[in-house]
């Protein structure tokens, strides 16, 4: 008997540990922040300017990109769409998508929300003058430069592809273009839907 | 036709070397003037394949994009680069899809529909065309 007791001390604390397991916990396929972080800001949306705080219910999905993007933008955008159209009518009134452009130089307030309308009729457009857009790229530590430069209005951007979810005026969680790309991985979608369930 | 085949082959010795499986050419909004094809070329021949171009009815330009990818501030930063020509290795297949290759068709002449096909001819080295038709999607 006496030797079996390492084993009965392993299994012991092995239970022991399950227990200690906080029950129901999520766990996040996106980055979740620990200290998450405030922000806010104003840009100009098609009626106006529109604030972040003023979203105060539910969370708002954010993602900065620009019009004439073919391939980058649209690919996070559907997978976006399709992540809003597999939340329940009362889960979907709790969340908002928001798309920034950072090429107001090309994309107005009107163009910008045009953009993300087509996408699904639930989102919003945003941008502004192009030291506001710096200024709140800066707060989200977002990056974004011209490249491939061909002429005034021809040209190409890169940026960060990084959807952020913000919740009661804080940056909570990162969904990386990776993770949206589920043109790659449809599997990665119920995960995605999980991540703001439990953030709900 | 079946007994017909090997003798185009014959004649057309390169049509045999290529093959395209269809993929899509992206819907994009309205407000939008670019969109995206995606499709996959197989080289079945024994020398190098080179895709240098290609032209379609429905945009001004076509050109041939690879996406880039790089860190900054602990994000990722995407964007894309113009390429030359994109080659396949024979025996081998280049994927063109969404955060690898794409066409990217530049200055739409008319917003595309969904549903609707869009015809593109593919223009590679040595002067061979193929023609492919490719249906417009949201994905």
């Amino acid at each position: 008997m006496k030797r079996f007791w390492p084993a009965f001390l392993v299994l012991g604390l092995l239970g022991l540990g399950y227990l200690l397991v906080p029950r129901g916990s999520h766990s996040f396929f996106g980055t979740r922040l620990l200290n998450p972080k405030p922000v806010d800001f104003t840009l100009e949306g098609p009626k106006g300017p529109v604030r972040l705080a003023d979203f105060r219910e539910g969370l708002v999905l954010i993602f900065f990109g620009y019009v004439h993007c073919p391939d980058v933008c649209p690919t996070t955008m559907i997978s976006l769409k399709q992540v809003y159209e597999n939340l329940s009518p009362e889960e979907q009134r709790r969340v908002q998508v928001v798309f920034i452009s950072v090429d107001p130089e090309r994309d107005t307030p009107e163009i910008a929300d045009q953009y993300a309308k087509a996408f699904h009729p639930a989102f919003l457009g945003l941008t502004g003058r192009p030291e506001e857009v710096q200024e709140v790229a800066r707060a989200f530590g977002v990056y974004y430069q011209k490249t491939a430069y061909r002429g005034p209005g021809e040209y190409l951007v890169d940026h960060t592809a990084t959807t952020f979810v913000v919740q009661g005026g804080r940056l909570v969680l990162l969904l990386s273009p990776d993770k949206l790309n589920f043109a790659h991985n449809l599997g990665y979608l119920p995960k995605v839907v999980a991540d703001l369930r439990a953030l709900l | 036709m079946k007994r017909l085949l090997p003798i185009l082959l014959f004649l057309f010795p390169a049509l045999a070397q290529v093959v395209v499986e269809p993929g899509w050419v992206r819907l994009v909004p309205p407000v939008v003037p670019d969109t995206a094809a995606y499709l996959t070329l197989v080289n079945r021949g024994r020398t190098p394949l080179r895709l240098v171009g290609a032209e379609t009815p429905v945009a001004r330009r076509v050109s041939l994009h690879r996406d880039h990818q790089e860190h900054k501030g602990g994000h990722a930063v995407l964007g894309m680069r113009p390429v030359p020509y994109v080659e396949v290795p024979p025996g081998g297949k280049v994927a063109f899809r969404p955060g690898g290759y794409h066409l990217m068709l530049e200055g739409l002449k008319r917003p595309l529909k969904a549903g609707e096909k869009v015809e593109l001819t593919l223009l590679f080295q040595g002067g061979l065309k193929v023609k492919v038709v490719l249906p417009v999607e949201m994905r």
